[in-house]
């Protein structure tokens, strides 16, 4: 557990005084900001289009941030042989993976609880009145980038390649917000064979479709049901893709 | 030994997310499949930001696009000369089917199809509106809609005005009903009732998007009004 923190701290500080981590961070304050321009287009449902721009930026830029940190995270230390002065102490290859992915996503979660926490009060400062949870919304588009940078990190193990990592994660982060339309079709698909692929690929790839609180906001606040297994799935879906991430990082010889 | 505890480990977590999704899947809100969406030369736009996660960041979009296409014409969906709003409805339920609880837009289209001069087409905004019940239910203004076209459709301007009249005040009614409401006034020779309402809209920021016809409005009625007098005395 000591092993752990000690890398998740270095990993935190590490990412903290990175300008990348820092120009994102901005970048997202100024979209967060432009929501507020763009929101007077729409007449009586500023508040509304500022909510969601706001999110929506919030959200985009945790997603790049951790899928750019978190390919980066093992490979670069692998490249540049960094990885193997960490592994001659005694450190377990399991802690410092685990370590090292949760110091990159407590950086990006500290980046967009400053982006959300900015945007909440631009919100109030416009009169809007907290109808839903801001809160919740928030912690779904957080469980969203950590369940990204766990499939981006178990990505760049098993391809051992930048590019392809990246490439592959975002079109899973695409095809997560289709699982939705897997099934719709996969119930008006005549052939057996078709349906049990649509089902099972909707199962596979992370269900972004229906873990999205933030696009049903308006909609109402969901039931405690619905809470509970959104959290179970986020942390057993990380949980997997780290698993699979120490299977790799096990087999690969230094 | 550790390879077999970390696939065995994998196992459990992917068993148990799979085990979450289906209620999580259950109880989550479910959005009209995109093929549901009327086809438009702005589709693209919508199915980019729907599959990136930006579903209603693209129904607020769809909504701004709406508005404009309502005030001056969007240039991707120009109307036939003499033929105006022709793509009203295909613009209204893209907004609404990419956000069924888009309260405002089911009504902001009913009303325009439902009541404004030229356009005449109460079957298309009863159409909008039923699907607002079926989508976005527990809104009364829906049925109040339907209610007021139903009269609307049978002649009885008396009793569809008398119903507008009794939601004036409510919360839930758009400055655009407002407006729609001082319309039919003026339409029927009621300038002082038409002029009353544009001036406690212009009292009212929750009439703010109405504010600059009721600034146009106001000189005109009193206009009529005065050309009016003389004719009675």
């Amino acid at each position: 557990m000591e092993t752990i923190k000690a890398v998740f701290d270095y990993t935190l500080r590490e990412h903290v005084r990175h300008k990348v981590w820092l120009s994102s961070a901005l970048f997202g304050l100024v979209l967060v900001t432009g929501g507020l321009v763009t929101s007077a287009l729409a007449q009586g449902e500023r508040a509304r289009m500022m909510l969601d721009l706001g999110l929506a930026a919030n959200e985009a830029i945790g997603l790049v941030s951790v899928v750019f940190l978190t390919v980066h995270l093992i490979l670069q230390e692998i490249e540049t042989r960094a990885v193997f002065l960490i592994l001659t102490h005694p450190v377990r290859r399991s802690d410092y993976l685990l370590g090292r992915f949760l110091g990159t996503l407590a950086a990006v979660g500290l980046g967009m609880a400053a982006m959300g926490l900015f945007h909440w009060g631009l919100l109030k400062i416009a009169g809007w009145s907290d109808e839903g949870s801001y809160a919740l919304a928030w912690f779904c588009s957080f469980g969203k980038v950590a369940v990204m940078g766990a499939l981006s990190l178990l990505l760049s193990l098993a391809l051992t390649s930048e590019a392809a990592a990246m490439s592959f994660a975002s079109f899973l982060w695409i095809l997560g917000h289709f699982t939705s339309e897997m099934r719709f079709l996969a119930e008006r698909s005549a052939s057996v064979f078709a349906r049990a692929a649509l089902t099972t690929v909707s199962h596979v790839v992370p269900d972004f479709a229906h873990f999205n609180y933030r696009d049903a906001w308006h909609a109402g606040p969901p039931g405690a049901r619905w809470i509970a297994a959104a959290a179970i799935y986020a942390l057993a879906y990380c949980a997997a893709c780290l698993a699979l991430s120490v299977q790799f990082f096990e087999q690969k010889e230094f | 030994m550790r390879t077999t505890r970390a696939l065995a480990a994998a196992a459990f977590a992917a068993a148990l997310s799979l085990g979450a999704d289906l209620p999580m899947s259950r109880a989550a809100r479910v959005f009209p499949s995109l093929s549901e969406l009327p086809q438009t030369p702005l589709s693209f736009q919508d199915v980019s930001l729907v599959s990136t996660g930006f579903r209603a960041a693209a129904a607020d979009l769809a909504w701004v696009q709406l508005l404009q296409y309502a005030a001056e014409g969007l240039p991707e969906l120009a109307d036939p000369p003499g033929h105006g709003y022709v793509h009203l409805k295909d613009l209204t339920l893209r907004v609404t089917r990419l956000d069924p609880s888009f309260h405002r837009a089911y009504l902001f289209g009913a009303g325009i199809l439902g009541w404004f001069r030229g356009v005449d087409a109460p079957d298309q905004a009863v159409e909008i509106l039923e699907e607002g019940r079926r989508l976005d239910p527990g809104q009364k203004m829906y049925d109040l809609y339907i209610a007021a076209l139903a009269y609307k459709k049978a002649g009885d301007y008396q009793r569809m005005i008398r119903l507008l009249d009794s939601i004036y005040d409510d919360p839930q009614t758009s400055p655009q009903l407002r407006a729609i409401l001082a319309n039919i006034h003026k339409s029927r020779g009621e300038y002082e009732l038409a002029l009353r309402i544009w001036e406690d809209m212009l009292d009212h920021e929750r009439d703010a998007s109405e504010h600059a016809r009721a600034r146009l409005q106001i000189p005109e009625l009193k206009r009529l009004i005065r050309e009016r007098r003389p004719r009675r005395q």
